[in-house]
């Protein structure tokens, strides 16, 4: 290694230059009024470390696909519905959705708000401050948790309690279709989700609070919606226990 | 030493790759300027950005899954035939016949399941850091546009068994989008090929389960990881910025 | 365009001109793709179900019953009054095989329970429209369904059917 002492400077004599100014533009750099003192070089850490994943991956993958073998029924028969006929898991929340308004809406509306509120998010709260840091702040933290909680208690509770009594048929004949299906879904679930909201308004909240409390009571809604259609529903799509189902269907089997 | 020296600085050597053994600086940073692979990472990395509780390497786990089902899903398609004849009993071949058939056919089940998984999770740990913010808008839709091909993959492959689950799955997905007022009930035809999931949709489904959405996921991944070196670094790295007065962006 | 380039006030130079000209045709080439593309993706009929199917003879079919065609995915209704209704066997709300159930005297479908009568309207369950239905024509006293061409419909009318 001694002999090779001129390498290692990190800018040798008579080195082939590698780089060239090619313009001059005005503005902050994001590496600005940041020292070096807190880096390393990528190489060979983080090729290290991603392997190390991707490693970890591979194994968890095969021994799980070692203990559960992917799931085949009959060959597909276009004459026989299969009972429940579920879409995939990931899609189950929007399967569950259905259940509780027109198809329009909880089909395509709400979801299409819903993506296209996520993908602009940034453009709403376009703030640089607390970037890089969970929640930002203790008061975010504190605003995750408590809307997290909310989400939890409620829709599940709108989701059982619109199963038990639902408006579609207590209504039917006695006001348009639209009414029952459309609306009256409508303006529950905006009271819901807008309801922390409203809360939150009280204590002049920043832009970066408002989207935690959107996307917090929008994402665990949409965990919630999944795990009710995919787990909570059998025969029927009915409500039962997932450990609970009548005619022996497992739920898990439609992974 | 001297053996890998020779080796690295000879002519060969030098000719595949324009740099050294990468232990010095200078080799270290042309690792990563002069491989293209490697391009995708920046020279240098803060600290704080590669704390495994900062980002739970989700990103890269996303990327691990998706690379390991381009390499299953190659091995499946070596023993399977897109028909409504030859399918479902190929699926039956390959779990009974074909050496690891069951295995390779698993590890893409549930590695489909995981990169939609960890793709979720990965959005919300970038929301929950914050770090959606300027300068790295852009990224953050290019990610919502990954999520929404990632279910699109994995939906399209979810047919190709045509078992029962598969043929209701995908009968109950496609008439959601049929509800779409204006294109749906034409996106559901041009989707299925007919007036129900037959063996056009098989052929479709299929077509863009293995060429379509996977070239434009590969596509749009660089673009994301690329973006990710060319907006900073992940966002840790600017907790290391001095604290911005009030007002400024 | 080209009164535009020779007027004397020349607003538009010659290389703006064919600037815009060549991207002009650009476009027109990736629109003519995107036409061409589109109309390669549309679906084409290959007989069987999606063509015209012959569902038997028209005295096969007594009055009040209800007739499934497998191949054709539909039943066949004959009213009380000896016309035919030919329904879509798929559930309107998310496209399930809605079977006909004897015992309750109504399509029930197994899905999300969604209820028809013997003209396919909604009884109850999330189905927002009735059971789509396939126009029927009766040709030497034989019945002949389209299933190339499903219609939606908001309440059954008698003009769906088809006399015999």
């Amino acid at each position: 290694m001694a002999e090779q002492s001129p390498q290692q400077e990190a800018f040798p004599k008579g080195s082939v230059k590698t780089y060239n100014l090619v313009e001059v533009v005005r503005g902050r750099t994001n590496m600005i009024e940041k020292g070096p003192d807190n880096t390393i070089f990528s190489f060979p850490v983080v090729a290290i470390l991603e392997l190390l994943i991707t490693l970890g991956m591979s194994a968890v993958l095969v021994l799980f696909s070692l203990v559960k073998n992917a799931p085949l029924e009959d060959l597909a028969n276009p004459l026989v519905t299969t009972d429940p006929a579920k879409a995939p898991w990931y899609f189950m929340g929007l399967q569950e959705m259905l259940e509780h308004a027109h198809p329009l809406v909880s089909g395509i509306i709400l979801p299409g708000v819903m993506v296209l509120f996520v993908m602009a998010i940034p453009y709403l709260d376009n703030s640089r401050i607390g970037s890089g840091q969970w929640f930002t702040s203790p008061r975010g933290k504190k605003i995750t948790l408590w809307t997290a909680i909310y989400t939890l208690i409620i829709m599940p509770a709108y989701i059982v309690l619109d199963n038990l009594f639902p408006p579609r048929e207590l209504l039917r004949g006695i006001v348009p279709d639209f009414v029952a299906q459309s609306l009256i879904p409508v303006v529950i679930l905006g009271i819901i989700v807008l309801l922390p909201l409203v809360l939150l308004m009280r204590s002049k909240p920043n832009a970066r609070e408002v989207m935690l409390v959107l996307f917090t009571v929008l994402f665990v809604s949409a965990v919630v919606f999944t795990l009710s259609g995919f787990l909570f529903r059998g025969p029927g799509f009915k409500l039962y226990w997932p450990w609970d189902m009548p005619n022996g269907y497992n739920p898990l089997n439609n992974l | 030493m001297s053996i890998l020296n020779s080796i690295t600085n000879s002519r060969i050597w030098r000719s595949f790759f324009r740099h050294g053994w990468p232990d010095n600086p200078l080799d270290r940073s042309l690792i990563m300027t002069t491989n293209v692979f490697f391009h995708l990472h920046p020279v240098k990395v803060n600290l704080k950005s590669i704390r495994a509780a900062y980002s739970l390497g989700l990103g890269i786990l996303t990327v691990a899954a998706f690379i390991s089902l381009a390499l299953t899903g190659t091995m499946l398609m070596f023993n399977y035939v897109p028909s409504v004849e030859r399918a479902f009993p190929d699926i039956v071949a390959l779990q009974n016949s074909v050496p690891f058939g069951q295995l390779f056919r698993n590890l893409h089940r549930w590695g489909a399941h995981l990169m939609v998984l960890t793709c979720v999770l990965h959005m919300a740990r970038v929301f929950y850091t914050g770090a959606y913010k300027p300068p790295r808008e852009f990224n953050w839709v290019v990610g919502v546009v990954l999520l929404i091909l990632t279910l699109g993959a994995s939906f399209t492959g979810y047919l190709l068994p045509w078992d029962q689950l598969a043929y209701w799955a995908i009968t109950v997905g496609t008439s959601i989008a049929s509800y779409e007022p204006m294109m749906g009930a034409l996106i559901k035809k041009i989707l299925l090929g007919g007036p129900e999931v037959g063996q056009a949709s098989l052929t479709r489904f299929y077509g863009l389960h293995i060429m379509v959405i996977p070239a434009i996921l590969l596509l749009l991944i660089s673009l994301h990881m690329w973006r990710v070196r060319k907006d900073g670094g992940l966002a840790a790295n600017d907790l290391d910025a001095a604290p911005l007065e009030d007002g400024q962006k | 365009m080209s009164t535009e380039n020779t007027t004397p006030t020349k607003k538009i130079s010659r290389r703006d001109f064919l600037g815009i000209s060549w991207a002009a045709l650009v476009g027109l080439l990736g629109a003519e793709t995107a036409g061409v593309l589109f109309r390669y993706i549309q679906p084409i009929n290959t007989g069987g179900f999606g063509g015209i199917v012959n569902a038997g003879k028209v005295d096969d079919f007594k009055r009040g019953s209800i007739t499934q065609n497998q191949a054709g995915r539909f039943y066949l209704v004959r009213l009380e009054d000896g016309s035919f209704l030919a329904l879509w066997q798929k559930c309107t709300h998310l496209g399930c095989s809605v079977p006909w159930v004897d015992a309750e005297n109504q399509f029930h479908c197994p899905c999300h329970g969604s209820l028809y009568n013997q003209m396919g309207e909604v009884q109850g369950g999330p189905a927002p429209r009735p059971l789509d239905f396939f126009p029927v024509t009766i040709k030497d006293g034989e019945v002949f369904v389209d299933t190339g061409n499903p219609t939606q419909r908001s309440k059954f009318e008698p003009g769906q059917t088809t006399k015999a």
